[in-house]
């Protein structure tokens, strides 16, 4: 299945330089419908008013983390099913365990490159 | 001080009674607590070592903001630059750009070495003092301190790691796969 270029992306980080990276790294894999928020209830607040066809989150933010959001998303009726991948400096095995069993598509640690940006969106959006 | 000396020289007799000894060892104790507290040059440190660092922190968070701007700016801007004979002179400029943006590491490095030896200077008086009154931690764990670990506990915030990450990507690819 082919990625869908048209499909809007939700990047979720505190740190606006990150939101930058990876919304150039998108720009570049052919995204253009690029949406941002800076913590976990600034990204619900988001979801709850558009259709996201995936969200990229950081784990670490404040006042409400990226695992928190995870956990809310996929206890959610409307947005169970969204796709999310974690880009986190948080990179121990109980990190990976914790956002698994919660339901998360895809793990990147930071710092990462554009081409395991690209792997992971295709490997969860299909391509 | 003089009222040690006062007290020792009114009751040099060795016969002489304990609620005085005991008051002449109290103003010895008191008498070093002070020389002790004076050598911590607390004054300077709040006044001046403190604020100095808390100064140099935020040069180096704004140099850093500052320099990573410059950088994506240029780099953004050459992504942009249209396919023409004038690509390669307009990727030089922004090369330039970033070149100087990167001096920024150069400074950055010197204020944090100001930091360290403030802290160093610190760290080194606390000790000293810690050791000379005998200082004990008060037991428990203060309250905020308390609320932080709990949170960080239930969110798994570890942050990141000292020696890059912790689990490598493939192991954690492994996972997904």
């Amino acid at each position: 299945m082919a990625l869908d270029l048209g499909m809007p992306i939700l990047v979720v980080d505190d740190y606006q330089t990150m939101v930058r990276i990876i919304r150039n790294l998108l720009k570049q894999l052919g995204f253009e419908e690029v949406d941002d928020a800076s913590d976990g209830t600034a990204a619900l607040a988001r979801l709850k008013n558009r259709k996201y066809g995936l969200v990229i989150s950081d784990w670490n933010m404040e006042p409400m983390t990226g695992y928190e959001l995870l956990r809310h998303v996929r206890a959610d009726e409307a947005l169970r099913t969204t796709p999310f991948i974690m880009v986190t400096a948080e990179s121990k095995t109980e990190n990976v365990i914790a956002a698994k069993k919660a339901g998360v598509n895809n793990y990147i640690v930071k710092p990462f490159n554009a081409a395991t940006l690209k792997s992971k969106i295709e490997a969860v959006c299909g391509a | 001080m003089a009222l040690a000396n006062r007290a020792r020289k009114a009751n040099a007799a060795p016969e002489k009674p304990s609620l005085v000894r005991e008051l002449v060892e109290i103003a010895d104790y008191i008498a070093h607590l002070r020389t002790e507290i004076a050598a911590l040059r607390a004054n300077e440190l709040t006044r001046d070592r403190l604020p100095m660092a808390h100064e140099e922190l935020g040069c180096v968070v704004a140099a850093t903001a500052g320099a990573t701007n410059t950088i994506m700016n240029a780099a953004e801007e050459i992504l942009g630059l249209p396919d023409d004979r004038n690509y390669r002179p307009a990727v030089e400029a922004r090369m330039n750009d970033i070149f100087e943006a990167c001096t920024f590491q150069d400074i950055t490095g010197q204020r944090i070495t100001k930091v360290v030896d403030a802290l160093r200077q610190l760290e080194s008086r606390l000790s000293r003092f810690a050791a000379a009154v005998k200082a004990r931690d008060e037991g428990g764990i203060d309250p905020e301190e308390v609320e932080r670990r709990v949170r960080n506990e239930l969110l798994i915030l570890n942050g990141p790691q000292v020696n890059g990450p912790a689990t490598a990507q493939d192991e954690i690819d492994a996972m997904f796969a």
